[in-house]
């Protein structure tokens, strides 16, 4: 199965490597940048090309993966479904509703398969926390807190850091909580949220965000890119019959650099190995739906659920008051 | 040496206060008086003091002064006694229920000339009061936000019984960190939101855990959890953290983490055995001292109203849904 990557710096390198592992073939790499298509293409014996749209028109590819910043996500959705293509599109779907509904209305016309990358759902440590609960270790779940972030990213050209282009860590970064609450927890009711944006433009954001979802459960998501380095992720969920924790800083492995003559070591940068890393697990998963073996873990609906739960956070932050979900 | 009595050792807090005022050589325990005579008899066995079952007569045995340490709804009638009696009076948190019956407790401790405290040992806690110098060093720069938890596990008894202690979980668990902020920040809390509810052990009739919204002075934005949320099976009690985002940097402080980890098989539970300093001591210390000096304890009354204050906008907020001004 031919992969067409638009998008080739953060996301498209790391993508390359998952689909190819889990079995497809990078045949074309776009970029509204020249040279990161041309490095990306070049390490896949792939073409590159700065035209995106007509990349999508290609014959032979069969998967288009959409891996540009956020609110370029729906431009290439429609084009690769409009030509028939079967879709990965990274998280999130979109940057406004608009967009993602045209997204869905696309592949839904043309009946293209569209996956959503919200990755959380096939971590490893998610996946032994959801396990836990569904074994019912924590009895009647009533409060969830998670806690994800550091360091402001970049991004091609500062994107990262315009707000009308990410939506801060509300939109990028914790709408990987977002979506994973609601798939082991249910819809939410409501969600009240408060966040930094005044300080955006010193590359600072903080969200504070209080879900209550339909089953009553009081959900706390705390997101960073407040942090001057690192990046953490923390999980704590109680019920009537006990608790469980996740904190990634307690890595199973780490390395520290001895100062060399050319120069100070990098960060020390924790890790946690895993023989098949989430984001090819990602890529299983979707290989099983285009070859007609069950449903993938993500819907496309998930993907538009997300971006509703952040946005309607970014609005309480801005409003003062709570949003109901309906 | 102050001559200091112990009202009511219905709060669990009574039996450390004893401790610390045993402990130090500025302090007497000089009686307990206690409306529960069994209870009250107890802990004089405990603590080598005389009990005494009548209160007026225990007011007028030549105290100094007392802590109060009752169910939070009758903190009010024995401050007032206490007043009128002239003796100087540190209160147990919270300082009263509704913000009524904490003003008219200042009211007669000015009325009658005796100082009140409000008995918010966190500030005693050398973590604590490291990050507060931390932050009055001013390299952080402005304060943005902070997240913050006081987590604990189900006292039961009288807490969980309204028409005793006046609410639940955020009635018990809010006060402590809303002081830590006041006194950090030198900011009042001007807005509170408050989602919460009985989620962890159903049917104990009051609320649990609550996650509290505050907006400060000077746009400060905070995320705070008052919970009963740990299990049985935790290793301690719970705890109280803060993530302060600032301009210039990050600190964190998780108070009560200076612990030796135990693993002992006849207990079966893991238990964190804690080694920082007692915080108990200073404020008893201050205590004595402010009964020798005739001024009021370090933590006034007012700072108990101020939280107070932001406890109540708490339930009102949880109540009508919407964010409400203190
Ligand atoms: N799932 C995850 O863990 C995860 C992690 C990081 C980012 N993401 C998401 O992946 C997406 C990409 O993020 P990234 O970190 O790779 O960003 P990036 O800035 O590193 O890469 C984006 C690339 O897209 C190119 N580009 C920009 N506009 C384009 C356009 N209109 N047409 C074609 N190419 C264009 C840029 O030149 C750049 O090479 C974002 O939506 C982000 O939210 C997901």
């Amino acid at each position: 199965m031919n992969v067409a990557l638009i998008g080739c710096s953060g996301m498209g390198v790391h993508h390359a490597g998952h689909a190819t592992k889990a079995g497809f073939k990078i045949v074309a790499c776009g970029d509204a940048i020249k040279e990161r298509a041309v490095e990306l293409a070049s390490q896949y014996g792939a073409d590159a090309t700065t035209d995106c749209l007509s990349l999508c028109k290609r014959d032979d590819v069969d998967v288009v993966a959409v891996l540009t910043p956020t609110p370029f996500h729906t431009e290439y959705v429609v084009a690769a479904a409009e030509a028939g293509k079967n879709i990965f599109c990274e998280k999130p779907f979109g940057r406004t509703l608009e967009q993602c509904n045209t997204g869905i209305a696309a592949a839904e016309k043309a009946g293209v398969k569209l996956f959503v990358g919200h990755v959380v759902r096939y971590f490893q440590e998610f996946e032994t926390i959801k396990a836990q609960i569904d074994a019912g270790k924590v009895g009647k779940v009533g409060f969830v807190r998670t806690y994800r972030g550091g360091i402001c990213p970049v991004g091609a050209g500062n994107w990262f850091r315009d707000w009308d282009m990410s939506g801060g860590v509300t939109m990028d970064t914790i709408i990987h909580d977002f979506d994973w609450i609601r798939y082991v927890f249910g819809d939410p009711a409501q969600v009240f949220s408060q966040n930094l944006r005044e300080q955006f433009d010193k590359a600072i954001d903080y969200a504070m965000v209080t879900f209550r979802m339909k089953s009553g459960i009081i959900v706390n998501t705390i997101g960073t890119w407040a942090h001057p380095g690192g990046f953490r992720v923390k999980v704590e969920v109680c019920g009537d019959n006990g608790m469980l924790q996740f904190d990634s800083s307690e890595a199973p492995l780490s390395v520290m650099m001895r100062e060399t003559a050319s120069g100070m070591p990098g960060m020390i940068v924790p890790g946690s190995p895993v023989g098949v890393s989430p984001y090819e697990l990602e890529w299983h998963d979707f290989k099983n739906w285009l070859d007609g073996k069950g449903r993938p873990r993500v819907t496309p609906q998930d993907g538009v659920w997300a971006v509703r739960m952040a946005l309607a956070a970014l609005e309480s932050a801005d409003t003062g008051k709570p949003v109901a979900f309906n | 040496m102050a001559k200091l009595g112990i009202m009511s050792f219905a709060h669990m807090h009574a039996y450390s206060y004893a401790a610390a005022i045993n402990e130090l050589a500025e302090a007497e325990l000089f009686a307990i008086w206690d409306d529960d005579a069994a209870r009250g008899k107890a802990a004089a066995d405990q603590f080598k003091a005389p009990f005494m079952a009548n209160r007026d007569a225990f007011l007028a045995s030549g105290l100094d002064g007392v802590i109060i340490c009752s169910e939070n709804v009758k903190h009010r009638a024995m401050v007032e006694a206490a007043a009128k009696a002239g003796k100087w009076i540190l209160c147990e948190k919270p300082l009263a229920t509704t913000i009524e019956d904490a003003q008219a407790m200042i009211d007669v401790c000015k009325k009658t000339g005796v100082g009140l405290g409000t008995a918010f040992p966190c500030r005693y806690v050398a973590p604590l009061m490291a990050a507060k110098e931390d932050l009055d060093s001013g390299r952080f720069g402005t304060i943005y936000a902070a997240a913050c938890t006081n987590n604990g596990s189900f006292p039961g008894g009288w807490f969980a019984d309204e028409k005793l202690s006046g609410g639940g979980a955020t009635m018990d668990h809010t006060v402590h960190v809303v002081d830590l902020l006041r006194w950090m920040f030198g900011k009042e809390v001007t807005k509170v939101y408050c989602e919460n509810g009985n989620l962890i052990r159903e049917g104990i009739g009051t609320d649990d855990v609550g996650s509290l919204h505050f907006e400060m002075e000077g746009g400060i934005k905070v995320s705070h959890i008052a919970s009963w949320n740990r299990s049985k099976s935790f290793p301690t009690w719970g705890d109280v953290t803060m993530e302060i985002i600032a301009e210039n940097g990050v600190l964190n402080v998780d108070a009560f983490n200076q612990k030796v980890n135990v693993y002992n098989d006849t207990a079966m539970k893991a238990e964190w055995v804690p080694w920082g300093d007692n915080a108990d001591l200073g404020l008893v210390s201050d205590f004595a001292a402010a009964c020798d000096e005739k001024r009021d304890p370090a933590i006034t009354g007012y700072d108990g109203l101020k939280a107070v204050e932001v406890t109540v906008a708490a339930y009102k907020s949880a109540k009508s849904g919407e964010m409400v001004s203190v």
